[in-house]
């Protein structure tokens, strides 16, 4: 809808290989990178600079994806790799270090989603190997694994949590008692399908629905922050080219129905929501960001693209695009 | 699925520049990250140095301006004392009320447009004077639009003095208007037109009105037909002006600005008691007659004609497409639905387009570090959704400095948003912790009710005491409340604080039954039982008895079942065994202590008082 959409800062990585993942912390403050040059850095990026605050080495492939967890445990990150393997990184006492490896899939880990923070601290992560393993944190820097095997055959390329919803009143609960959350999260993989798993009252994780809808395998899951409504949504992605936004009504999470935002005549890799989540961010294979809202009569519509440029930019090109509009 | 009036606007990052390269993205709290990256994964390193750059990119970077930084918090303040405005006013004061509302909205845009424009003339050549100039002309559009739909929604002006309003319109945003008026006033009739404009309002009916002024057109057209005016071509267009021809009119193409101009001219002259329902056949026609087919409308034009087609729901929706900010739409569809003008439009979320659009305004105050409290404002007035978006919105302010986050604090408690209260303290109370400050750490704990984290700093107090062999951060802990009773822990913290107290003012004997039922009432952490028992040492060493008979034998039953309960090392190394002669010389010490107690108590109390 005409938003004048600017580069405000451009840091330099200086990683040695592709890049395949960036993540702001939850404030805006840091930003986290990986790459295939096998390492995690951390940089300051307040005020429109850049200050690289960690240069982490530990992982013996390319890094595909990190996550922050919540600011209230600390300085937490959790990065994945080709090489099996699942670090969790903590800052104590200004320096960067290893606070856990986890080395329980027989392949890729391609995807790590932290919980949300009413449920503690809680990291989800996909492999190529099929499982799904979550990792809670216990106290005393230990860490209890659950498996899901083959939670999709062939691999599991993406999981995306649920945003915490509690059950019954918002009445203070008495402090120390914790309120009993439904936990639940989805999940993407070479199966075609979108998975949706809840835990039941024994801890075990179950398969709750099965989303079909894609014809080729689902590169990414993005569960939708919630915005107080019964309705919860999803958004997929897949080889296919298709992108779906998955909305189920009513309260007992059972009917979830598909809608198609649009079919790209590409492999569609990526999909994330704005952290109020009205706008959806899709990439394309055709070199392109574009960015999706729901507009005031329900329909989904693109209000953004965001291209990658010939040569240098950019204000002028922005400001013509007003005109014309 | 998805439709779209025009093309999306397109954003180029630069540098980008493989064909092969994908890009890669995500969100920030307030922003995008973009970057190069290559999405098919191959286990092995490409070896190729991709372009190692991530962009941060952000939209509404509006909100980093200073001068419209004024905009925002002077319409806040309007848009807070609109809300507030009685609902039991009907008819013309209520009606009154949202005229002037609306036009305290405009003199803000107006201010603004002027203090700009200042800043562009100073700075004429540069980039940043070429840019102050272009919003001076987004915020003149602004006003223009929003003049008129105060015209036409507020104030519903009526047939007849719309003219007169919309001549005001005019006049206002055009200049040039004046020097038509100018030559229209300077013709050979001067007396019929004065006494065609006294127009004294309440008169004269609208009727009445209407006959005069085809009297008098009549007249002119009389004149023209006799040739009156043969002998001067200029006359004789000007007479035709005065009959509204649209030809004549449109040979003065060069004063009349733009099709409205155009417009309210050709009213002026052969409508000039036009009912508001006939508005839009002239707009049409005027604006296709003054384009002439040689360009097409703009946005503005677009905007103006839903205006004038009285298209409220069309109105907004141009403004929201070519408008980069939502401040316009927002104060604007607020405004007319207090007005009553707008049909609840549902949207999938199932809210409002006012609330709709007052939220995305609000979420771009949310990323300035000062403009956020106005943010709130806005989610404050928003029924359906405002407290989610708050709710969301909150948690990512940063909290740079203790005063901010006092504030933060404060917006939240004052909503009972205990989620959100909980959250931040819990932050603030793990930063204190890992920067030693655990006073501080143990405030934020008790104001986020965490009984988890607040036996955790205890912990950590009691440690330090351990360590130091005093307390730090006492005047806390002496104040602590009822507060001390989050956590056992915490409790026993303060308990314990209170005997060191109690002992300091010698009042031993109630120091002494503190001691004592610290240990219990198994509020006490058995770890620190051993240190209770060596502080109760100088107790037993005093010249009086403090300890009764009774209170000894619970003292001893405490030692056995510490001693009791220990396990015993698989293989001691040489540390080991020193620290257990310590413990063993402890344990001794204290059984000859209590030993010795128990005998004088027993004396004590077995003897006549006095005695």
């Amino acid at each position: 809808m005409g938003e004048m959409v600017s580069v405000i800062n451009t840091v330099d990585t200086s990683h040695e290989d592709m890049i395949h993942d960036a993540q702001m912390d939850y404030y805006g403050t840091r930003l986290a990178t990986c790459s295939s040059d096998r390492s995690v850095k951390v940089f300051d990026v307040r005020n429109g600079g850049q200050v690289l605050v960690a240069d982490l080495r530990g992982h013996e492939g390319p890094v595909w994806q990190v996550a922050w967890a919540h600011p209230m445990f600390g300085n937490i990150l959790a990065s994945c790799s080709y090489d099996r393997k699942v670090i969790i990184w903590k800052e104590e006492n200004g320096t960067w270090e290893k606070a856990h490896e986890h080395s329980g899939h027989d392949s890729s880990v391609n995807s790590v989603c932290w919980a949300p923070h009413d449920y503690g601290l809680i990291l989800a992560c996909g492999s190529s190997d099929g499982a799904i393993s979550l990792l809670t944190y216990t106290g005393l820097g230990q860490w209890e694994v659950k498996k899901i095997n083959n939670a999709h055959t062939i691999g599991c390329n993406a999981v995306s949590w649920a945003p915490a919803v509690i059950p019954g009143s918002l009445i203070d609960q008495p402090s120390g008692q914790k309120p009993n959350y439904i936990k639940k999260f989805a999940s993407g993989g070479c199966d075609n399908l979108i998975k949706l798993w809840k835990e039941e009252e024994d801890g075990q994780w179950k398969e709750e629905q099965k989303l079909e809808a894609h014809s080729d395998w689902v590169r990414d899951v993005a569960w939708a922050p919630s915005i107080g409504l019964p309705a919860s949504t999803i958004a997929s992605c897949s080889q296919d080219g298709r992108v779906f936004i998955w909305t189920c009504d009513d309260a007992s999470g059972n009917t979830w129905s598909p809608k198609l935002l649009h079919k790209f005549n590409d492999v569609v890799w990526h999909v994330s929501w704005s952290i109020t989540a009205n706008i959806l961010a899709v990439s394309g294979g055709d070199n392109k960001v574009t960015l999706w809202k729901e507009s005031v009569d329900g329909q989904w519509v693109c209000i953004s693209d965001v291209n990658k440029g010939q040569g240098s930019v950019s204000t002028s090109v922005t400001e013509g695009q007003q005109n014309e509009q | 699925m998805e439709e779209f009036d025009g093309e999306p606007t397109v954003t180029w990052i630069p540098g980008l520049n493989s064909q092969k390269k994908q890009m890669c993205f995500d969100w920030g709290p307030g922003e995008m990250l973009v970057c190069e990256t290559s999405f098919n994964k191959k286990g092995k390193s490409e070896m190729v140095a991709g372009c190692p750059f991530i962009h941060i990119i952000r939209k509404d970077i509006d909100v980093y301006s200073k001068i419209l930084r004024k905009l925002f918090n002077e319409s806040h303040g309007i848009f807070v004392g609109l809300q507030r405005i009685e609902e039991e006013l009907t008819g013309k004061s209520r009606k009154a009320q949202l005229v002037r509302v609306s036009k305290n909205y405009r003199s803000v845009i107006r201010a603004c447009m002027e203090e700009m424009h200042q800043f562009a003339v100073a700075d004429k050549d540069s980039a940043s004077g070429r840019q102050f100039s272009s919003q001076v002309s987004i915020l003149s559009a602004m006003e223009l639009i929003w003049n008129l739909c105060e015209i036409l929604f507020i104030e519903v002006a009526p047939a007849g003095p719309l003219l007169l309003y919309l001549l005001d319109w005019v006049r206002l945003h055009v200049c040039e208007v004046d020097t038509l008026s100018a030559d229209v006033l300077g013709s050979e009739n001067p007396s019929k037109h004065e006494s065609f404009w006294n127009l004294p309002g309440n008169t004269q009916t609208l009727t009445e009105l209407e006959l005069r002024w085809q009297h008098w057109h009549e007249e002119c057209e009389r004149h023209l037909q006799d040739g009156t005016f043969a002998s001067d071509p200029r006359l004789e267009s000007l007479c035709k002006v005065l009959l509204g021809d649209d030809a004549a009119l449109l040979e003065q193409k060069e004063l009349l600005s733009n099709w409205y101009h155009f417009l309210v001219a050709r009213l002026l002259y052969s409508q000039p008691t036009v009912k508001p329902m006939d508005l839009h056949l002239y707009a049409q026609s005027s604006l296709d007659l003054f384009l002439g087919g040689e360009s097409s409308p703009e946005p503005l034009d677009n905007i103006l004609m839903a205006a004038f087609e009285f298209d409220i729901h069309q109105v907004i929706k141009e403004c929201s497409i070519a408008l980069s900010n939502w401040w316009f739409v927002a104060h604007l569809t607020d405004l007319l639905d207090h007005c009553k003008l707008l049909q609840s439009h549902n949207l999938y979320f199932g809210s409002n387009m006012r609330e709709f659009l007052l939220l995305e305004y609000a979420s771009g105050l949310f990323a300035h570090h000062s403009l956020w409290q106005l943010g709130v404002d806005y989610c404050d007035h928003c029924p359906e959704l405002g407290r989610v978006s708050l709710e969301l919105h909150i948690e990512r302010i940063p909290l740079t400095t203790e005063q901010k986050a006092l504030k933060v604090l404060r917006v939240c408690e004052q909503r009972q948003m205990t989620e959100q209260v909980r959250s931040i303290c819990k932050i603030l109370a793990m930063k204190a912790v890992r920067n030693n400050r655990l006073g501080s750490a143990l405030s934020w704990s008790i104001r986020a009710k965490d009984a988890a984290f607040a036996t955790l700093v205890s912990d950590r107090f009691l440690r330090d005491y351990c360590e130091r062999g005093c307390f730090s951060d006492l005047d806390l802990i002496d104040n602590l409340g009822p507060a001390m009773m989050l956590s056992d822990r915490l409790t026993f913290l303060g308990k314990y604080r209170e005997f060191h107290r109690l002992y300091g003012e010698k009042r031993f004997v109630d120091a002494a039954s503190l001691l004592l039922s610290l240990m219990t009432s198994q509020i006490a952490p058995r770890s620190f039982w051993m240190t209770l028992l060596t502080d109760a040492l100088p107790l037993l060493e005093q010249k009086q008895v403090i300890f009764s008979a009774e209170q000894t034998y619970e003292l001893l039953r405490c030692l056995e079942d510490l001693t009791s309960g220990r396990p015993l090392c698989a293989e001691p190394d040489a540390q080991q065994l020193q620290e257990d002669d310590i413990e063993t010389t402890k344990v001794e010490m204290l059984r000859l202590a209590l030993a010795r107690n128990l005998a004088r108590s027993i004396i004590k109390e077995g003897s006549l008082e006095g005695s």
